[in-house]
């Protein structure tokens, strides 16, 4: 108590080089909080709405099914299993699917495509997939022989809205696919891989065509938040048989996009390095004066019973206070700053509006409010508090009384 | 015979670190007992702050052992050393002896605090020891608030705070008018006299040395002189 009390009053001895300091360390970590902020909120978005087109947050397969993607791979679809899964919290959405591949004819034309057997209404509420569609309309019900195609198969097709196309393929234990669809709809996906080879029909319709009734190839599983993944993951596999299925995150069915953003964020920690490198500088300099200038009352303060230990302590709780308050501030205006953007987004404008939208995301400066961003800045500053009190509390250390007192 | 409160034996400090090494003591005696009241003088650079340096455990002399109260303190360790003056040894600097951003209260209840004296008894002590130096009403005043001759007698007061048996003091009285200093000095001859706190204090005022009881003067880091006196 009485070193906290010392401490504190020592750091106004000189109020305005203190200010100064706080002023420092709060500019700073408020440029670090809001920078992790955008650039946490960016990916965050982008994993979201690369995830909710393809793979999910996390995917139930049946075992093997990653390294062997066939439609005899595919397993039975299971609503209790759907039931427990959406009693998790964390768990959003479950998109089962039906994964094969067909080829496809019209006219003349032919061609080689994914066909992708979905659950029309949670596609809709996890990925807008409704609102993609430049012609036609969206499916109307979950069981008729229509399909939606992406803008660029149909050119290469030469189709349009209400044609039918031909698709054949091998259905699920060597059977025969083939059926005729109906075209509802032409999307324009963001992806130009998808655009030119997708096909969507309703899952029902595709287990049928498939010979796979009642069978998925995967259950896409939504999260709320991004940063819940490997939790969700080990709830996942709790509740399921992991002697037959397999649960992957998408880290690990698209390891470019998460090596992506691992080298991506590689850089925004330099930069944050390099800002806190400078502020280390001004309160190294403050811990320095402050003790340099004390030199002789520490030589009578070790005269009179006073251990260099306890000096050093008082020292490093005086950084530890200077840091932590400059920190404590830059973490308040940090919070209202991400709440304020948060509540009012951000829209891009001019051409990156337009990259954003072609890629079908929302042209938004998505804010990440996660707590682990105000955490960490908080433990840098913290550490970066105490590693700078080291070399003032060595010296003291060091401190000869019967110097320190002539001095 | 009263007991022996310091006992110096062929205490030499040669400073080697300047061009010509100084030998600021050589082989000094200096026996005192429990309850005497000495000033340590002699000109400048006779080596009178070494000396007291040396009783105090804040430097090591160079050779020779120094005895207070029965250890021998040239041998402690630094950490030792610290808590043997926190428990036994009080000190008085020239000036700015006090940490500027406490009040007197804290800055006496500082040294109590260091010994994890209970805060009630704390409390006592500084007013009783506030008390004794004539500062009851500055209880809560800073030592900016204060002239020097308070000042110093704050200082004296932490420095009787912890119960040392001695009190060093170097030239306690050199930054004050000759009336605090006459004050000052009545202090500690009357906390000597009731309380029976050895006293060592150097000076080179001639006003201060007649208050000493005994007067040991040092020439060149030797003992010149060593006489008994009547106080006046
Ligand atoms: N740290 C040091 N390094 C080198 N020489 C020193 C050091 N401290 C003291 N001396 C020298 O030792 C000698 C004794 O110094 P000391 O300070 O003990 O004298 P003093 O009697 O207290 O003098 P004054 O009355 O001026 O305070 C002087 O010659 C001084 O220059
Ligand atoms: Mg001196």
């Amino acid at each position: 108590m009485m070193f906290l009390k010392l401490a504190w009053l020592n750091i106004w001895r000189n109020r305005r080089r203190t200010l100064i300091t706080v002023a420092s360390v709060f500019f700073a970590v408020l440029l670090a909080i809001t920078f992790r902020s955008v650039t946490d909120g960016v990916y965050e978005n982008m994993i979201h709405n690369v995830v909710s087109y393809s793979s999910g947050y996390l995917q139930i397969h049946k075992k093997g099914y990653w390294d062997e993607q066939s439609i005899d791979n595919s397993f039975e679809a299971d609503e209790q299993l759907s039931k427990k899964l959406l009693n998790n919290p964390k768990i959003t959405y479950l998109m089962p699917r039906l994964e094969t591949f067909a080829l496809s004819s019209f006219a003349d034309k032919t061609k080689g495509v994914m066909v992708l057997g979905i659950d029309p209404v949670s596609e809709k509420e996890v990925n807008r997939l409704n609102e993609k569609i430049i012609e036609g309309q969206y499916f109307e019900s979950n069981n008729v022989d229509h399909i939606l195609i992406g803008s660029g198969l149909a050119e290469q097709l030469n189709t349009k809205v209400n044609d039918t196309l031909v698709l054949i393929g091998q259905g699920y234990h060597a059977s025969s696919a083939a059926g005729k669809f109906k075209i509802d709809g032409i999307l324009k996906l963001g992806s130009p891989e998808l655009n030119s080879n997708v096909i969507y029909m309703p899952l029902q319709a595709s287990q049928y065509l498939y010979g796979a009734e009642n069978r998925l190839t995967s259950l896409s599983i939504m999260l709320g938040k991004t940063s819940d993944l490997e939790s969700s993951k080990r709830a996942v596999e709790n509740t399921i048989d992991i002697e037959a299925y397999e649960v992957m995150t998408w880290k690990q069915m698209m390891p470019e996009m998460d090596q992506f953003i691992e080298a991506d964020s590689a850089g925004h920690y330099i930069i944050i390095g390099i800002l806190y490198f400078i502020i280390s500088f001004g309160l190294f300099g403050t811990l320095l004066m402050m003790t340099f200038e004390r030199n002789r009352e520490f030589g009578i303060l070790i005269a009179i019973g006073m251990k260099k230990r306890l000096l050093a302590y008082v020292v490093l709780l005086e950084s530890i206070m200077i840091s932590l308050m400059g920190c404590l501030m830059g973490v308040l205006a940090g919070i209202l700053i991400v709440h304020l953007f948060t509540e009012n987004p951000v829209q891009f404008s001019g051409s990156l509006r337009e990259v954003y939208e072609d890629y079908g995301f929302e042209p938004i400066i998505y804010f990440s409010g996660h707590i682990r961003i105000f955490i960490t800045q908080t433990l840098i500053i913290l550490v970066l508090a105490i590693l700078l009190a080291l070399y003032p509390g060595f010296k003291i250390l060091r401190l000869k009384p019967v110097d320190a007192i002539n001095s | 015979m009263g007991k022996t409160i310091i006992d110096a034996h062929n205490v030499s400090k040669t400073y080697k670190e300047t061009m010509v090494p100084v030998k600021a003591l050589q082989d000094v005696h200096l026996h005192i007992e429990e309850g005497e009241f000495v000033a340590l003088v002699g000109p400048s650079g006779s080596g009178k702050s070494t000396l007291l340096n040396m009783i105090g455990g804040l430097d090591e002399p160079t050779s020779g052992t120094v005895f207070v109260d029965g250890v021998e303190i040239t041998k402690l360790s630094e950490n030792k050393m610290i808590d043997f003056r926190l428990q036994n040894i009080g000190f008085v600097f020239q000036s700015f002896n006090l940490i500027p951003v406490l009040t007197s209260r804290e800055n006496i209840g500082f040294v109590l605090q260091l010994q994890k004296v209970p805060k009630k008894d704390r409390e006592k002590r500084v007013l009783e020891l506030l008390r004794e130096v004539g500062l009851e009403e500055k209880v809560n005043s800073r030592p900016g608030e204060l002239s020097g001759g308070q000042q110093q007698r704050v200082a004296v007061a932490r420095a009787l705070a912890s119960k040392p048996k001695i009190i060093l003091a170097d030239e306690p009285t050199a930054n004050l008018d000759s009336k605090s200093a006459g004050n000052l000095m009545d202090i500690m001859a009357k906390l000597n006299q009731e309380e029976k706190i050895t006293f060592l204090f150097s000076t080179h005022d001639q006003r201060v040395i007649e208050k000493a009881r005994r007067v040991i003067t040092l020439v060149d880091g030797k003992v010149d002189s060593d006489v008994v006196q009547t106080p006046t």
